[in-house]
């Protein structure tokens, strides 16, 4: 099994002097090929901030964090751009959609910064709306979906690409128990349908069982890992 | 190319997602702000533009002939203007003979020997009253009484500056006339030769070689004067109004009549402190047009970065997602693109499809001068560059602040 994702002795600091504030404090992760990874902990514990790091949004303070066998902590922001639009795809807690783009064209968006043609990326993301069941909405503003719906619209705007990683930051955070537990299937059967690698960071270890392993982080340190299927690529 | 694509994708759905009326108050100031830009210059070189207009329309005419530098008459004035008579492209033309002299008014009323008499010097001016009309449309300048009548002896026309309730207590210096009305009885002397005349009319125009000339018919002014020669002073010419008045005195000057007298065509002959005062308006209109370029360029920049900020997670995000910043940047690059064009398009309209006919029927009616709006298409488009150049800076400068905040801080909303 090959890792997608190999972190070491990650620690990222915030403030200067004696307002500093260290919220990782070395951390190890490795992410295989394939695998749905879930991250859990009580707030302030530090898995967003590791989710970031992780996905190339923010800078560690130190250590070293290889991606597809880049050292993404060396790029530069132009260079960091372009490995998420071209390697990475986000889903966020409020789904992150432009307001005045409809669903297709929000979707069709890093298809274009990608170089595809307008056609080509309007097919595509035609596509990855039908997949994530909000086909026939293609026209509608987000303002005109329900919240379920727009998450929907984001995670197609993230797999449309066809991302080496899907990061998922609290996808369910605005949303209420049946569309969370839709878009948690909707995030498991990628997984385990399509092999699509999956880092989420949750609050709810009920969204969690979908995974292969819940890392789970406090106070800015992994204390455990729990392995609930087996990974196989 | 990727970027100015996806940017103009942005940028315009953001202006039709925009709300209409926001939209509608931002153009709505960007169009008073263009027309501020052409029309206070506008007007302000109109004032003078509509003061050379009258002088051409009401004194000088397309082409103005005159004494040379060592003369005092245009040489064989008879002959020049038989061969003026010989050009189709002059509509018509008149003579004038000009010669200083004294009004005197209230004489026969006069009890009071001590005190000075009731006298104006002046300039008097033989016309024949038809011709001069033709060429600069004397009549229409009476304001009281009537034109004079080339059947008629007798009678004179009196310009208002003259008079002492047009001239405000200002010809308290140059004197002037008190009540005189049409009908009054004058004296006037030339070179001790002196007749009464009737006051036939009153003329006041917004031009002081005719609001303080005297007319007097041309034969009674060459009489009394003891003129034994039909030379003039000066002969006005109107020109068809397709004809360059460049190219007719061309043709006047290949007849060899320039050694007869100076010929100079209207432009020619403004006098240089018109030229002056109509540059330094210029200059004026172009400085408080600045201003409102600045106060537009500030309204621009606050929009875009009242947008842009509440917008800054959204921003963080498309970044986030792998979108360049200079396709965001162009998005709100675009925005002020559009507001500078549409604005300045409305301007357009307006000013030439409104302001500038509404002033050319509804001059400014200026102390000295009835002003338009002058709006030369060249310079119209100079200002709408320099306005679209500085909407362009005041749009992107605040994008551009917001995208370079970093990803993350933009994302999760930090400072």
């Amino acid at each position: 099994m090959t890792s997608i994702i190999r972190a070491t002795g990650i620690t990222r600091t915030f403030g200067k002097g004696d307002l500093t504030v260290q919220i990782l404090k070395g951390i190890d992760v490795d992410v295989l090929t394939g695998e749905f990874v879930a991250i859990m902990g009580k707030s302030g514990a530090g898995k967003s901030t590791l989710m970031y790091q992780l996905s190339v949004l923010d800078e560690p303070t130190s250590g070293e964090i290889i991606i597809e066998g880049i050292d993404v902590v060396q790029l530069d922001e132009v260079e960091a751009t372009s490995f998420r639009l071209n390697t990475l795809g986000y889903v966020f807690q409020d789904y992150a959609l432009v307001p005045d783009l409809s669903a297709e064209e929000n979707v069709m968006l890093p298809l274009l910064m990608r170089g595809e043609n307008w056609e080509v990326a309007r097919g595509t993301a035609r596509t990855a709306i039908d997949e994530v069941g909000v086909a026939g909405k293609y026209p509608n503003l987000p303002g005109q979906l329900s919240g379920g719906e727009q998450q929907r619209v984001a995670i197609a705007r993230a797999l449309a690409g066809k991302p080496k990683i899907l990061f998922a930051d609290e996808p369910t955070a605005n949303l209420d128990s049946i569309s969370g537990r839709a878009i948690i299937d909707l995030i498991t059967s990628l997984n385990r349908d399509y092999g699509q690698t999956v880092v989420m960071v949750t609050h709810e270890r009920e969204y969690a069982m979908g995974a292969n392993r819940i890392i789970h982080m406090e106070d800015g340190l992994i204390t455990g890992i729990e392995e609930l299927r087996p990974h196989h690529t | 190319m990727r970027a100015l694509r996806i940017g103009f994708l942005l940028g315009f759905r953001q202006i039709q997602r925009a709300n209409k009326w926001t939209t509608g108050l931002i153009i709505f100031v960007m169009a008073l702000t263009f027309i501020n830009l052409i029309a206070v210059s506008g007007i302000l070189v109109g004032l003078i533009a509509g003061s050379e207009r009258a002088l051409q329309e009401k004194s000088l005419g397309d082409i103005i002939v005159t004494t040379l530098p060592d003369e005092d008459k245009i040489l064989n004035t008879d002959a020049f203007i038989r061969e003026l008579e010989q050009l189709p492209e002059i509509k018509s033309f008149t003579v004038r003979y000009q010669v200083g002299g004294q009004v005197e008014a209230n004489y026969k009323t006069r009890s009071d020997f001590s005190k000075d008499a009731n006298i104006v010097s002046g300039r008097l001016v033989g016309i024949n009253p038809v011709a001069e009309d033709a060429v600069t449309g004397l009549s229409k300048n009476i304001v009281e009484g009537e034109y004079l009548d080339p059947s008629e002896q007798g009678y004179v026309l009196i310009g208002a500056l003259n008079i002492d309730r047009y001239t405000a207590g200002f010809a308290d210096i140059t004197g002037s006339l008190e009540n005189i009305y049409p009908g009054s009885t004058v004296r006037v002397t030339i070179n001790d030769n002196t007749k009464e005349f009737i006051v036939k009319g009153i003329i006041d125009a917004k031009v002081g070689e005719v609001s303080t000339a005297i007319y007097i018919p041309e034969r009674e002014l060459r009489r009394l004067s003891g003129a034994t020669s039909r030379d003039a002073e000066e002969i006005a010419i109107r020109l068809d109004p397709t004809t360059d008045g460049q190219a007719v005195k061309q043709t006047l000057l290949a007849l060899g009549l320039d050694k007869q007298a100076k010929i100079r065509t209207f432009t020619e002959a403004i006098p240089k402190f018109v030229v002056d005062i109509k540059n330094t308006f210029n200059i004026l209109g172009v400085f408080i047009g600045a201003i409102g370029i600045i106060v537009a360029s500030i309204t621009i920049f606050i929009i875009i970065f009242i947008n842009a900020i509440s917008r800054q997670r959204q921003i963080g995000i498309l970044k986030g997602i792998g979108i360049e910043r200079r396709v965001i940047e162009v998005a709100y690059v675009l925005q002020a693109a559009f507001y500078a064009i549409v604005g300045s398009a409305i301007g357009v309209a307006i000013t030439y499809g409104f302001l500038v006919g509404y002033f050319e029927r509804n001059p400014i009616d200026f102390p000295f001068s009835d002003g338009i709006l002058v709006a030369e298409p060249i310079g119209t488009l100079y200002r709408f560059v320099i306005l679209f150049i500085i909407t362009l800076l005041a749009g992107f400068f605040p994008a551009w602040l917001i995208v370079k905040r970093n990803t993350l801080n933009s994302i999760l909303g930090r400072k």
